[in-house]
């Protein structure tokens, strides 16, 4: 048995253009047996914007789970700053030349019985 | 087959009355969302978007302690107790919890306040700390709340009072620094405008949010030195009195750069008291307030312009023969007996009018003060020395004093004859002290301040913006000349009780008032002392004035000693060395 090679090519498949179909087109198409009618659709439209209706609300609760969370932390730095002040102020008036003046250090100080300056 | 309904059937009139109802609908609809959408969108902005004012917190005022800021003004949250009687439901609980609590800081009657069911806000009690209104909240008091408000407070007392000033109860402040800088003290609130639930908790759902953050007030840090102010005050307060007077001011300054280290005023008052002061005069800070004839102390003045014009030097004679004739008046000696050839440095030791006339005569042709010499002395003490004018210090309250031009009819030679020894002109001590510290630092004038810089809420000091200096207002070595017959004044009669080593000089001044029908009363005088201290380079100016009603002081009696006791004190607290 014996070969003939040629230098033209030769496709299997039928040229014909006007079938309708191409090379590596999909020649068959699937066509559902379950026929979906306009209520079916509506509904199932429906659906879907209630499911992202869902998904918003979902959202937007966390959001504003964490505004609830936000006003906790807030106030709780109010109530810290709050205090903060508070032991500024006592640490001012701790510290303060009149509350110096009377602690028990100052109280105990004598003046010196004789001063002499650097000339 | 086709399905069709049946013209003029039920179910046609049915779905024609459906379709009706859905196009009333759809109209109603449209009418709402479209046509009426931002009346709509107001309506439900109002009602879920509240604006919230976030309050800025009032600067805080801090004083220096050697270089360290320390606080002399602060804010502490205080709370008002009040009460919903229409809501209160155990009024005896109530009762019995806020008088176990806070019964200092409650109103009056306030079981009858419980009882006016028909109102809905009734104060119960005010000014509660904090620890007291957690201790009430802790109860769970129905128809009981807390409003909170900031106060100021003062944790070192009276210290530095008519400096400071104080902030009304419509958040003002009146004053002082506290009214002269409101502006800065008070800050800018925010404003948080949000959706939010029903109980008021802002939400971040909406696009209209706004959170604008409140900008605090400046943290203002003066000048003042707190342990310079609180020894001025003590000795100012015992000193005035045991000295037999009944007012006394003092300010320190620093000659090198303007800055007031101290201003102290007695009688004083509390500021976190201000409700209880009975006499508004005492808020007043009369280093900057009192204008007065500063008297002898101007004398220093007058020799400093005569030596930088060359009229005169220290050692330059005079013939004194204890008055002088100017025009038709005779101006006396108040000290007599120094007659003959003397010098001017034995003039100003002696205080002696005669010299300083003299030396206005000098600035003119010779014999008469007159509109030359009046000119002269004139550019000096107002343009240069900028007596007679507000200096620009950062505290409310500051006049202007007066300094007559030789320009008016009463700028005359007797008039300019008088301001020579300190009369005839009213000037407060704050110029009079800023005016000296040229004197005797070189012929720089600083205008004087109290304001050292700001403190951020870290804690970080930024220093203020210098004011503009007037340099050579007279020669350096004019400077060096009325410096040197300064100290020379002060070691001719009171330099006994100075600590030895150091540079210290000053001037007496005893001015009489002013009878209200006019005319001087010879029974009621002023004392004054203006003096410096340091070593080669002068560290302070001092500066005191003490008085009281049908009194008679004098500056070396009853304000010379007060100088000494701070000068001693000062040289020892700024750690200065004796002189090489």
């Amino acid at each position: 048995m014996s070969y003939q090679t040629t230098q033209q090519f030769y496709s299997r498949r039928r040229s014909n253009l006007s079938s309708g179909w191409n090379r590596n087109q999909n020649t068959v198409s699937f066509v559902s047996a379950v026929k979906l009618g306009p209520v079916s659709h509506t509904v199932l439209v429906a659906l879907m914007l209630t499911v992202l209706g869902i998904v918003y609300l979902t959202q937007a609760t966390r959001a504003t789970a964490y505004d609830y969370e936000a006003q906790k932390i807030d106030s709780q730095i109010a109530e810290l700053e709050t205090k903060k002040t508070d032991l500024e102020i006592e640490n001012a008036r701790l510290t303060a030349l009149e509350s110096v003046k009377s602690g028990d250090v100052a109280k105990a100080m004598t003046k010196p019985a004789s001063t002499d300056y650097v000339r | 087959m086709e399905l069709s309904l049946q013209k003029g059937s039920r179910s046609r009139i049915l779905a024609g009355l459906l379709l009706l109802a859905i196009a009333i609908f759809i109209g109603r609809l449209f009418y709402l969302q479209i046509i009426q959408h931002e009346e709509y969108v107001k309506l439900a902005a109002a009602e879920q978007i509240k604006p919230l004012t976030i309050p800025a917190q009032r600067g805080e005022i801090y004083a220096l302690d050697g270089n360290a800021p320390v606080p002399l003004v602060q804010n502490q949250p205080i709370y008002t107790l009040f009460a919903d009687p229409a809501v209160v439901t155990e009024p005896d609980r109530v009762l019995t919890v806020v008088r176990e609590v806070a019964g200092g800081n409650l109103r009056p009657k306030i079981d009858e306040l419980l009882e006016r069911k028909n109102t809905r806000y009734q104060i119960l009690g005010t000014k509660l700390s904090r620890k007291q209104a957690e201790l009430i909240k802790k109860e769970n008091l129905s128809g009981i709340g807390f409003q909170e408000v900031s106060q100021r407070v003062y944790p070192e007392g009276k210290l530095a009072a008519q400096t400071l000033g104080f902030v009304n109860d419509e958040g003002v402040g009146q004053y002082g620094v506290e009214s002269a800088l409101n502006d800065r003290l008070v800050g800018h609130d925010g404003l948080l405008k949000s959706v939010t639930d029903v109980s008021g908790v802002p939400l971040t759902i909406g696009d209209k949010n706004i959170n604008e953050p409140a900008k605090n007030g400046d943290n203002i840090v003066l000048t003042i030195d707190r342990n310079i102010q609180s020894y001025v005050e003590r000795t100012l307060a015992s000193k005035v009195k045991s000295l037999g007077a009944d007012t006394g001011s003092v300010i320190v300054m620093n000659p090198q750069n303007g800055d007031i280290m101290a201003m102290a005023n007695f009688p004083t008052f509390n500021p976190e008291k201000f409700n209880s002061v009975k006499n508004s005069a005492l808020f007043n800070n009369n280093v900057i307030s009192r204008p007065y004839e500063p008297g002898s102390v101007m004398k220093t003045f007058a020799m400093a312009i005569g030596l930088d014009k060359g009229v005169i030097q220290p050692n330059s004679t005079y013939i004194n023969t204890d008055s002088i004739k100017v025009e038709d008046r005779v101006i006396q000696n108040l000290w007599r007996g120094e007659t003959g050839k003397i010098t001017m440095q034995t003039g100003l030791n002696y205080s002696l009018n005669t010299s300083v006339v003299t030396v206005a005569q000098l600035l003119g042709d010779g014999k008469n003060v007159d509109r030359k010499a009046r000119d002269t002395i004139y550019n000096y003490l107002y343009d240069k020395f900028h007596l007679g004018q507000i200096t620009g210090v950062e505290l409310a309250g500051e006049q202007p004093g007066v300094i007559i031009p030789p320009t008016e009819v009463e700028g005359n030679a007797v008039r300019y004859s008088n301001m020579t020894f300190g009369q005839g002109m009213n000037l407060t001590m704050l110029q009079v002290a800023a005016g000296f510290c040229s004197l005797i630092n070189g012929g720089t004038y600083h205008p004087p301040t109290v304001i050292a810089g700001t403190l951020s809420d870290g804690g970080i000091f930024t220093g203020a913006e210098e004011k503009g200096s007037q340099e050579n207002v007279i020669s350096p070595s004019s400077a060096k000349k009325i410096h040197s017959m300064i100290r020379k004044a002060r070691k001719a009669f009171y330099a006994g009780n100075d600590i030895p080593g150091y540079d210290i000089g000053g001037k007496t001044g005893t001015s009489q008032t002013l009878k209200p029908e006019g005319g001087y009363n010879d029974d009621e005088t002023i004392a004054t002392y203006l003096g410096y201290g340091g070593n080669s380079t002068p560290k302070y100016v001092i500066m005191v004035e003490t008085s009281g009603k049908d009194k008679y002081l004098e500056g070396n009696k009853h304000a010379l000693p007060i100088f000494t006791d701070i000068s001693n004190w000062l040289i020892e607290y700024l750690r200065i060395d004796p002189k090489g």
